[in-house]
């Protein structure tokens, strides 16, 4: 009996027992749970738990306004994109298609290439700066680490109204003597004016008008200024029969790059290959202009192949990063001026960066080159030209040739209406300018987003401190500038020389095998 | 539900791919930044449920560029949702193949049956899920359509009844036989998908699986399947007839033993 009781006892629920009880009890309903799939009565699916940006919150099919964004190649060398910041605003996508015309231009499916004017225009609309430049600092601040290396830079006429703004001065300061001061404490061995070559578009550009009016030069009018890259490849894309129209000049960029490494060189006494030339522009299309194959004139010139006029190019963004991780103080900077041989400046050249101001400058030398006279003061200040209209159109008279009818547009969707005039034998005009981004290069896609996105307020500002500038400077005629008459005496002997084409004049290319184009919108 | 993506008409802007991060709130990597050309494809992951693959190719002799969006194709008959014991992955009636994580024990036995090779695992994380594109259940459930349609600015997408996606695909070849090469990807592989794909160039020439059979793969698995009740019955008949007639025979044979003539040594 005694046994059959300790039997009972053992028996009984221990915390053992208990235990092992409830835990397969759990397991089995799990199991039995899982194998149904019935263990929760609401499922939980994966995602869903995020927002979308209100537009796309629409039921159905109904258009949104703006929807999505541009596409921007990972090789594209202007602009890049970070995925993280974008949320799906638009306003990129916005302004390619109504101010530039580029998206929606050209019908589907794509060729082989993302169809992008490299403007950067994308990158000041951007509200949560998803977009934006091709970041080159590293590349010039391992070169200035170099002793071996002459660096040598040019700075663009519309960036010394716009840095400031980027240390909290107000928008249109001017900065050019602050902006050549940080540039030196940065460790640049020669720091040298793009105005310089700006004057020397001119001269080149003027020349060209000239003889395409007087009929020297078999190419069609209206000439077409050719400053603005954007531009450019705008034309090469939508309108290739207008290449001729284009002016044979490069860019005042170019130019430089192209005379840096040969009469600066020699001049200086330094080998080509140790200069790495490095530009600051306000243009995030400068970039992709310096990798054109058609851009090595100093390697043609030394017949050395590896050599680019332009090594790198710099926004005013860029540069004022740099002169920011170096701790410079740039509103207690000296105001210091630029260095000789390649820095002098004139009038005509500082208005280079506002729309208008190329054709404004060209005016009044080729009044010069025609005449032999100083322009009058209707040339000085061919206010038609000037300010922020769309498109603008301006006459004036030249004794012994007649009138000169000129046309001025900025943004791309404004170049169309005069580009369409040209096609359709509607053009009335001698010269055209065209510039990609609205305003000129003062509000370039390299310049400071102190408004986002980019106001007229900020624009005139920037405008009225080149206008100020030009007026207040003792030179305001290109043919002026004593550096490129000097240019002129010891190397290129006159404009349109055999060796000032070779160096500074270029041809373009269609790339109208590149996209199928559309002539209006697609809706 | 289903989607038709035109592939003539993608120019590659990866809207879809942020609207999908966006709403399905999923934290992109440290390196998913900027991207260089140098840093090719951006591959499907358990945080990237869809991505645009950039295809160089030729068409006519030329060099073209096409992009092609990945995601998940939800299957009509989901080989992965077929495979998945613990009901982890279900089609829902509405069409998307959904995941839900609460009830996954991380076997990826879905991961194998996938004939497209979409599900991605996550390898890094301690308790790890096998994520996908949902099409966005919750969109659609609201009259919405999921996020990445939503934002196609070249209208790539379309969304809605996958019959009338599937008229629509036709009418496209129909309209345009010049473009296009005439076949409806999704249509017939792998016995249907929702998302469906037209395009001017061969699919095998865009990193698409043309291998993929036209029978629904759980139909594949079912022919052996089916055999389990039975098997898992039998199996258990056979092995305790077995038992059954073992311990019989050991009884019989103690028993003879029992009642055995002792031997006459006496021992």
């Amino acid at each position: 009996m005694k046994d059959c009781a300790s039997d009972v006892e053992k028996k009984e629920i221990t915390r053992r027992t208990f235990l092992k009880m409830a835990t397969g009890a759990g397991l089995l309903a799990g199991l039995t749970g899982a194998l149904a799939g019935c263990a929760d009565k609401n499922p939980e699916h994966a995602g869903g738990k995020g927002w979308l940006p209100y537009q796309y919150n629409v039921a159905g099919n109904l258009p949104a306004q703006v929807r999505g964004r541009v596409p921007i190649d990972a090789d594209n060398p202007s602009i890049v994109r970070d995925d993280r910041k974008c949320i799906l605003c638009g306003q990129c996508l916005e302004v390619c298609e109504n101010i530039e015309s580029v998206y929606g231009y050209y019908n589907l499916p794509v060729v082989d290439e993302t169809i992008c004017i490299n403007c950067g225009q994308c990158s000041m609309a951007c509200p949560s700066g998803a977009i934006s430049e091709r970041d080159d600092t590293q590349k010039v601040f391992e070169a200035l680490a170099d002793k071996n290396k002459f660096v040598l830079v040019q700075t663009a006429p519309a960036t010394r109204v716009a840095l400031g703004e980027e240390f909290g001065l107000k928008p249109g300061t001017w900065v050019q003597g602050q902006q050549v001061a940080a540039l030196r404490r940065l460790g640049f061995d020669a720091v040298l004016d793009t105005n310089f070559t700006a004057d020397l578009t001119i001269m080149e550009e003027a020349t060209e008008l000239i003889k395409r009016i007087k009929g020297e030069v078999k190419k069609p009018l209206p000439q077409f200024t050719s400053c603005s890259p954007g531009w450019i490849k705008f034309c090469e894309y939508f309108y290739p029969e207008l290449i001729p129209n284009i002016s044979s000049c490069k860019s005042p960029q170019q130019m430089f790059g192209a005379l840096a490494k040969t009469y600066y060189a020699k001049e200086k006494g330094i080998d080509p290959g140790n200069i790495l030339s490095v530009s600051v522009m306000p243009c995030t299309a400068k970039k992709y202009e310096a990798q054109r194959p058609e851009m090595n004139a100093s390697a043609a010139y030394w017949k050395r192949d590896n050599l680019r006029d332009v090594d790198v190019v710099l926004t005013t963004r860029e540069l004022a990063r740099m002169i920011k991780e170096k701790q410079i103080d740039f509103t207690a900077l000296p105001e210091e001026s630029y260095d000789q041989l390649m820095g002098e400046e004139t009038g005509g050249a500082v208005i280079f960066g506002a729309t208008g101001g190329v054709m404004e400058a060209a005016a009044r030398t080729a009044y010069f080159l025609i005449t032999g006279q100083e322009p009058p003061a209707l040339f000085l200040n061919l206010t038609p030209v000037r300010g922020l209209a769309g498109v603008k159109e301006a006459a004036a008279e030249i004794p012994g040739v007649g009138t000169l009818r000129v046309a001025v547009s900025h943004g791309m969707a404004n170049g169309r209406k005069i580009l369409d005039a040209v096609r359709e034998g509607r053009a009335p005009w001698h010269f055209v300018e065209f510039m990609t981004c609205p305003g000129g290069c003062v509000a370039g896609g390299g310049q400071p987003r102190t408004a986002v996105p980019p106001t007229d307020a900020v624009r005139e500002q920037r405008l009225a401190a080149l206008y100020k500038a030009d007026a207040s400077l003792p030179k305001r005629n290109s043919h002026e500038n004593a550096e490129v008459a000097a240019l002129y005496h010891n190397l290129l002997e006159h404009p349109m020389s055999e060796l000032a084409e070779e160096l500074l004049h270029t041809e373009y290319h269609s790339r109208a095998d590149k996209l199928e184009r559309l002539f209006a919108k697609v809706v | 539900m289903g989607a038709l993506v035109d592939i003539t008409k993608c120019i590659g802007c990866e809207s879809c791919v942020v609207a999908c991060r966006l709403y399905n709130g999923l934290e992109p990597g440290q390196n998913e930044g900027y991207r260089t050309a140098q840093d090719g494809n951006t591959e499907l992951a358990p945080n990237k449920w869809t991505v645009i693959q950039s295809h160089r190719t030729e068409k006519s002799e030329k060099q073209i560029r096409r992009f092609v969006k990945q995601q998940c194709f939800h299957c009509l008959e989901p080989a992965c949702a077929s495979a998945c014991f613990a009901k982890a992955l279900q089609k829902t009636p509405e069409g998307p193949v959904v995941y839900n994580e609460k009830l996954c024990v991380g076997c990826r036995y879905c991961m194998i049956a996938c004939p497209f090779g979409i599900l991605r695992f996550e390898w890094d994380k301690p308790f790890p899920r096998v994520l996908k594109c949902q099409m966005c259940l919750g969109r659609l459930a609201d009259g919405q359509m999921p996020a990445c349609a939503s934002v196609c600015p070249t209208g790539a997408i379309t969304f809605g009844e996958r019959d009338k996606m599937v008229g629509e695909a036709k009418n496209r070849l129909t309209s345009n036989p010049d473009l296009y090469t005439g076949q409806i990807y999704g249509v017939k592989e792998a016995g249907g998908t929702s998302w469906l794909y037209i395009s001017d160039v061969p699919f095998e020439q865009l990193g698409f699986r043309t291998n993929v059979p036209e029978k629904p793969i759980p139909e594949y698995t079912w022919q052996v399947l089916r055999w389990t009740p039975f098997i898992f019955v039998g199996w258990g008949a056979l092995l305790t007839g077995m038992y059954l007639y073992t311990k019989r025979r050991a009884g019989v044979h103690e028993e003879e033993e029992m009642y055995a003539p002792v031997d006459d040594d006496g021992k």
